[in-house]
């Protein structure tokens, strides 16, 4: 009973310090993440470190990063050689797409922390543990003239600029160091920048040189970036460069971490030794560059703006063509410099050519566009026949190393052209002989082109076979077919005919001496042609309706009906002249109907 | 009433056929033009598409010299042997197709004419008798440019060098023998992208129809 006595009278008096200790402590937690930049495909690990009861925590929500709870343990976090108990939330990060993501602090006293996550099998400048053999060790250097420790001595930035004065529009090449002591600085967040107005800057080298050197005794990774600016007008400017990065600091004073260190409990140890990740600007020390203007003395008409040291070149493809046809003229500019203000002015003099607007491509051979060659593509066509040749390109530029300006030149380019193919060469499209040396109507060739058509049709297959057209012939078809069996045939024509062919039977059987069948044929001819026009039967003509009718000719008419029956019973023969006396009758009797 | 009935229905037809003649030209098309065209192409190197446009200007004006010398010229530089035109190819193609067609609508106004003329007017015979005649010489006139037109209908060119003839219509298939640019086939058949042709030597094999183009395209395309 005395013994619980004592104790619950010990964790009484411990109870205000422990509540003391845990609001020291409450809120005292900071985030790391391991790699802090990784590729696309890969998981970072992010790990919350508290020196107080930390439950859990919220997981962020950031398009693009898909946060996973992995676990939570507990155990000793190791500061300036001393161990306190700290409780490790480890979360894993897996990006979806690369780019940089700033992850907001989770506990409510942390900062927040960068993550890179670059596409591809980049290689990682930030990853310090290497998987490979040991390296060897960093050169021992000095830091440059002029750069100071910054963050407690755990980074510099240094920025180093031409000390020669530039001049306006010149590009020049910039580098930026940044170095970093592993351990304390834990992560690099983006890309250092430049500050300076009145200048214009390429973007930097996307991936920094990374190097180890040992400078004043500890191991520092410098990252370097490269980079070109390019003054806009002369003056006197200052330039620096700058990065943000995430650094751990003691919170404690020296004297404070002096008495950590002698306190023998970790729990006490804790309470003195304060730490936590900082982010931090740090900055290089200005540096002074000097701008002058472009010389206004021997500057050339045709000078565009570029300054640099170039070297031009040409060449032409094909070096033969038929007139008409086209040929590409290349320019080759090399070296170093703006290439942005090389332009395509120097074709401007190629004149008997006709020209199409030129076509420019750059391929530098660095990372930030300083040096490298740009090419220029002009299309030329040539008008006439025969050898032609190109002039030198002409190229005005500003050498700041030689500070004054200069011209490169090309040599000019023969070319032979020959004569268009509508004049009779197929040269150019069959690789023949060239047929235009041999006599004019001898050679056969590709005739002139005929003047601009006037007339054209809509459709290249033939009238025949387009059913619109076909509908004409059909129609005109149908009308006469219908206009066909529409008119009646005239009846005095086919009487006309029945007679024709009945006077050739009685001239036939008057030239036999036939009287028989003459007088029978005539009598029933005359009947049926008298039926016709009285429009009566045959059979009730009488002697008296002749008479009646046809007066004196229709005694003739009766005369020769009786030699009919004459003829037939006692063989009458009368004379050749008779037989054409009848016939004169009758055809006057038949005409006289036609009439 | 019936008559009424029958002249509606012709004029009907009439109306039609003048509206189908009077629609606007989407892609016109003129012997010069092609010409002119055949030339750019032949100058470029272009022989397939040169012999193609020079066979549709043809088309158009078969009696004009410059085209017909100008494409024996390119076939020749072509290595491709042009078939020689025969007397009754010469006679049926002694005009141009669109003036054959008229003629040989005229021919038929001039037989039509002439026996309806017979049937009613009996006098001076001879007259519908030589309408009848020039009717039906213009008639066979017209059938002989028909008859002779009607191959080219399904006449093709060439256009890149080297075309597989293919024994399948795949891209895959075996190849049965090659085709020279310029080289004129006729198309028998088709299947998707692929035209089963027959040369003039009387091979046959499928050829992707980008590989073609028809002399004659069909309606709405430039091919």
């Amino acid at each position: 009973m005395r013994s619980i006595k004592v104790i619950s009278a010990i964790l009484c008096l411990l109870a205000p310090a422990d509540y003391a200790m845990a609001q020291a402590v409450d809120g005292l937690a900071y985030e790391t993440i391991e790699p802090s930049r990784i590729a696309l495909g890969e998981s970072a690990t992010l790990r919350v470190t508290s020196f107080s009861r930390l439950k859990d925590v919220e997981l962020p929500i950031i398009p693009g990063l898909v946060f996973e709870n992995i676990g939570r343990s507990q155990g000793f976090d190791f500061v300036n050689g001393t161990a306190i108990p700290a409780t490790f939330i480890l979360i894993r990060v897996t990006p979806q797409f690369a780019g940089v993501f700033t992850i907001p602090g989770l506990t409510p006293n942390s900062r927040s922390i960068g993550l890179e996550v670059v596409s591809g099998d980049e290689p990682n400048p930030y990853t310090w543990r290497s998987q490979t053999p040991a390296p060897p060790p960093a050169p021992s250097v000095s830091l440059p003239k002029g750069v100071q420790m910054q963050a407690g001595g755990a980074a510099f930035v240094h920025l180093a600029i031409p000390t020669r004065a530039i001049y306006v529009g010149e590009s020049v090449p910039v580098k930026i160091d940044v170095g970093l002591r592993p351990g304390i600085v834990t992560s690099v967040n983006g890309l250092p920048t430049l500050k300076g107005s009145d200048f214009t800057f390429n973007n930097l080298s996307k991936q920094p040189e990374r190097r180890e050197e040992a400078i004043e005794g500890s191991t520092f990774v410098v990252l370097t970036w490269h980079s070109a600016l390019a003054a806009v007008k002369p003056g006197d400017f200052s330039l620096s460069a700058e990065t943000l990065l995430t650094v751990k600091i003691s919170t404690l004073s020296a004297a404070d971490r002096a008495v950590a260190s002698r306190l023998a409990w970790p729990l006490l140890q804790s309470m003195y030794n304060g730490i936590a990740p900082r982010d931090m600007t740090i900055g290089s020390s200005p540096s002074e560059l000097k701008v002058l203007p472009l010389p206004t003395e021997g500057q050339p008409e045709n000078f565009s703006g570029a300054v640099g040291d170039f070297y031009v070149s040409s060449d032409i493809s094909p070096t033969s063509v038929a007139a008409g046809e086209p040929l590409t003229l290349r320019l080759h500019i090399s070296g170093s410099g703006n290439f942005d203000r090389v332009d395509s002015t120097m074709f401007d003099h190629l004149d008997h050519w006709k020209t199409y607007p030129a076509k420019s491509s750059f391929t530098p051979s660095d990372a930030i566009g300083y040096q490298g060659e740009k090419v220029f593509e002009q299309p030329l066509i040539a008008a006439q026949p025969g050898e032609q040749s190109i002039p030198g390109l002409e190229f005005d530029y500003f050498n700041p190393n030689t500070r004054r300006y200069e011209r490169a030149q090309t040599l000019p380019i023969n070319v032979t052209i020959a004569a268009s193919l509508a004049s009779g060469s197929l040269d150019g499209l069959t690789g023949a002989q060239s047929l235009n040396s041999a006599p004019k109507g001898s050679t056969p060739g590709l005739r002139p082109d005929h003047p601009p058509p006037k007339n054209s049709v809509s459709e290249l297959r033939p009238l025949y076979f387009r059913g619109p057209f076909l509908a004409i012939p059909t129609t005109l078809a149908l009308i006469l077919a219908g206009s066909w069996f529409a008119v009646r045939p005239s009846a005095a024509r086919a009487t006309s005919k029945a007679a024709e062919r009945v006077l050739a039977q009685l001239d036939a059987a008057a030239r036999a001496g036939d009287s028989s069948s003459f007088f029978e044929a005539a009598r029933k001819t005359l009947l049926q042609t008298f039926a016709a026009r009285w429009q009566m039967p045959a059979d009730q003509i009488t002697f008296e309706e002749l008479r009646a009718r046809l007066g004196t000719t229709g005694e003739d008419v009766e005369r020769l009906f009786a030699l009919a029956d004459e003829a037939r019973y006692s063989n009458y023969q009368p004379g050749g002249t008779d037989f054409q006396r009848w016939l004169r009758l009758i055809r006057g009797q038949l005409a006289g109907e036609r009439k | 009433m019936r008559a009424s009935k029958n002249s509606m229905l012709l004029a009907s037809l009439a109306l039609w056929a003048g509206q189908a003649f009077a629609q606007p030209s989407q892609s016109p098309y003129s012997a010069d033009g092609l010409y002119n065209l055949a030339n750019s192409y032949a100058r470029s190197g272009k022989l397939g598409l040169a012999v193609l446009s020079y066979e549709r200007a043809a088309l158009l004006a078969p009696d004009d010299p410059d085209i017909n010398a100008n494409l024996a010229y390119v076939r020749a530089s072509a290595h491709v042997p042009m078939k020689p035109r025969n007397l009754f190819s010469r006679l049926g193609q002694a005009t141009s197709p669109s003036s054959a067609a008229w003629l040989g609508v005229l021919g038929l106004a001039l037989v039509g004419i002439g026996l309806v003329a017979r049937r009613v007017a009996p006098r001076f015979l001879w007259i519908p008798g030589s309408g009848i005649l020039l009717g039906v010489a213009l008639i066979a006139l017209a059938a002989s440019n028909a008859m002779l037109l009607w191959p080219r209908m399904h006449e093709a060119v060439v256009l890149i060098d080297q075309t597989p003839a293919r024994v399948t219509p795949a891209p895959m298939g075996d190849t049965a023998f090659v085709l020279r640019e310029a080289d004129s086939v006729t198309m028998t058949a088709e299947h998707e992208d692929f035209i089963l042709i027959r040369t003039g030597r009387g091979l046959s094999g499928w050829v992707a129809r980008a590989n073609l183009g028809a002399v004659v395209p069909p309606v709405g395309s430039d091919r």
